[in-house]
């Protein structure tokens, strides 16, 4: 892994853990969370799931903010003078999106969280049930504590 | 710099910290106010972790008062992961048979998950043709009212209303039951269902929502998912039933046999597809 003099770990809404690999590896990082309120907005989120988010939140070091995740994850990143941001891996487009707009101004780390099932070769998603053949093959395989 | 204005993180009790949330986020409280029960954080998820029991877990998991976990809140905002559950599980489990549908379980996750990451926001089209016998265009677009507001009269579908909006978990079995009543009986695309649980549910995840509402749908799958009576009833201990004017009137859209409800509800289709 590179390694950066004062990077800063931006959390997303799908690794909200004192665990998370960036703060892990970086425990004197300054670490930020941007609720995503053109996200809540299109998608109709209620109350309770940013309640729910927001308790998860409130274990972990983190400045909380709200508003465009790109523009305020820069701008913590400035006021930090950072060099670099590290975060966790997501499947989702938005993320990919994120992800390319914050590049444009600094690099970008991106941590693997511990897979479920660690095989790297071809899986085949066509149905759960062509997928489990590969899978259930390492799926109980358990790593030392 | 003036330009960041953290939230609050200290607070006196949660009520202090539910009316902070409200008044910070307007839109999502003008949506629906509701507070969970359900707490969030990485301690509460290891709570339930501590409690899961595989074997128990395999005996009564379709069951609405079953042994399930209801790890899926912490475990999609990944306040405890999917590998550190099945290591726990595993390890406090050595014989696999009884941690093997527990394991299956949380596989699932992992399966959408990377067909996420394949399929991006191809998560939202149908994925294959419904096998209704019906077209997309016949299904509506909206979601109806009675659904949302819990006034359909059916005593199962308005709790199950009522607990999705309430407290932001439904079991398994109650979320099957809800999709198959939203789009096999009231005719309404899959997609309007999948967005109104993703406004409420606390483990709302596109790639588990979405697909498993295509599976009921038949847009992911071979045939559509429909559910009746006595199924219903079974894995409630008749707990809806007992109480609900349609069951008593014997106006129960449900009460028939599965080739009864094949035949009304898929009249175009096939019957070996039904
Ligand atoms: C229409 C419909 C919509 C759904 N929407 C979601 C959703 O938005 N988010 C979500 O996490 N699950 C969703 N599911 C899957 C499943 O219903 C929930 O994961 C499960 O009920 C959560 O309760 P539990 O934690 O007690 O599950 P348990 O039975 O204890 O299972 C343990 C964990 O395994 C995973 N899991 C189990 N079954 C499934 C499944 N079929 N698909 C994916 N993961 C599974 C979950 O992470 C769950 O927490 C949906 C299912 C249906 C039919």
């Amino acid at each position: 892994m590179a390694s950066f003099e004062r990077p800063i770990i931006w959390v997303h809404a799908d690794c909200l853990t004192p665990t998370h690999p960036g703060l892990l590896a970086y425990p004197d990082a300054p670490a930020v969370f941007v609720f995503d309120e053109a996200l809540l907005a299109d998608w109709e989120i209620s109350l309770k799931r940013v309640l729910f988010m927001y308790e998860c939140l409130l274990e972990m070091p983190v400045t909380l903010l709200k508003g465009d995740v790109a523009a305020q994850v820069s701008a913590f990143a400035r006021q930090h003078q950072a060099d670099a941001i590290i975060t966790s891996d997501s499947p989702s487009p938005r993320f990919r999106e994120i992800v390319a707009k914050l590049r444009q101004s600094m690099p970008v780390t991106i941590l693997e969280v511990d897979p479920f099932v660690d095989y790297d070769g071809h899986m085949d998603l066509g149905r759960f049930s062509r997928y489990w053949r590969t899978a259930e093959k390492y799926a109980f395989d358990v790593r030392e504590p | 710099m003036s330009e960041l204005q953290p939230l609050r993180r200290e607070f006196a009790s949660r009520e202090d910290l539910i009316a902070y949330v409200t008044a910070q986020f307007p839109a999502s409280a003008e949506i629906d106010s509701h507070a969970s029960p359900i707490p969030g954080g990485r301690a509460a998820g290891l709570r339930a972790l501590g409690a899961v029991d595989g074997a128990k877990y395999a005996a009564t998991r379709n069951y609405l008062n079953g042994r399930v976990s209801r790890l899926s809140p912490y475990l999609r905002h990944g306040a405890v992961s999917l590998s550190e559950v099945r290591d726990h599980v595993v390890r406090r489990t050595p014989k696999r048979h009884e941690s093997e549908k527990f394991v299956n379980e949380l596989a699932w996750r992992d399966y959408w998950q990377r067909l996420y990451a394949k399929l991006g926001d191809g998560i939202w089209r149908d994925r294959e043709p419904y096998k209704t016998g019906f077209r997309p265009a016949d299904y509506a677009d909206a979601l109806p009212d009675d659904i949302m507001q819990g006034e359909t009269s059916a005593a199962c579908i308005d709790g199950f209303s009522r607990d999705l909006r309430e407290t932001g978990y439904l079991h398994n079995h109650a979320r099957m039951w809800m999709a198959a009543y939203v789009v096999h009986w009231r005719r309404v695309k899959w997609q309007a269902g999948a967005r109104w649980f993703l406004t409420h549910l606390l483990d709302g995840d596109p790639a588990s929502n979405n697909l498993s509402w295509q599976w009921v749908a038949s847009t992911f799958s071979h045939k559509p998912y429909i559910f009746n009576r006595e199924n219903l009833e079974k894995y409630t201990a008749g707990a809806y039933c007992r109480g609900c004017p349609l069951a008593n009137n014997r106006r129960c859209p449900f009460d028939k046999t599965y080739e009864q409800l094949g035949a009304e509800l898929f009249p175009n289709a096939p019957p070996e597809g039904r």
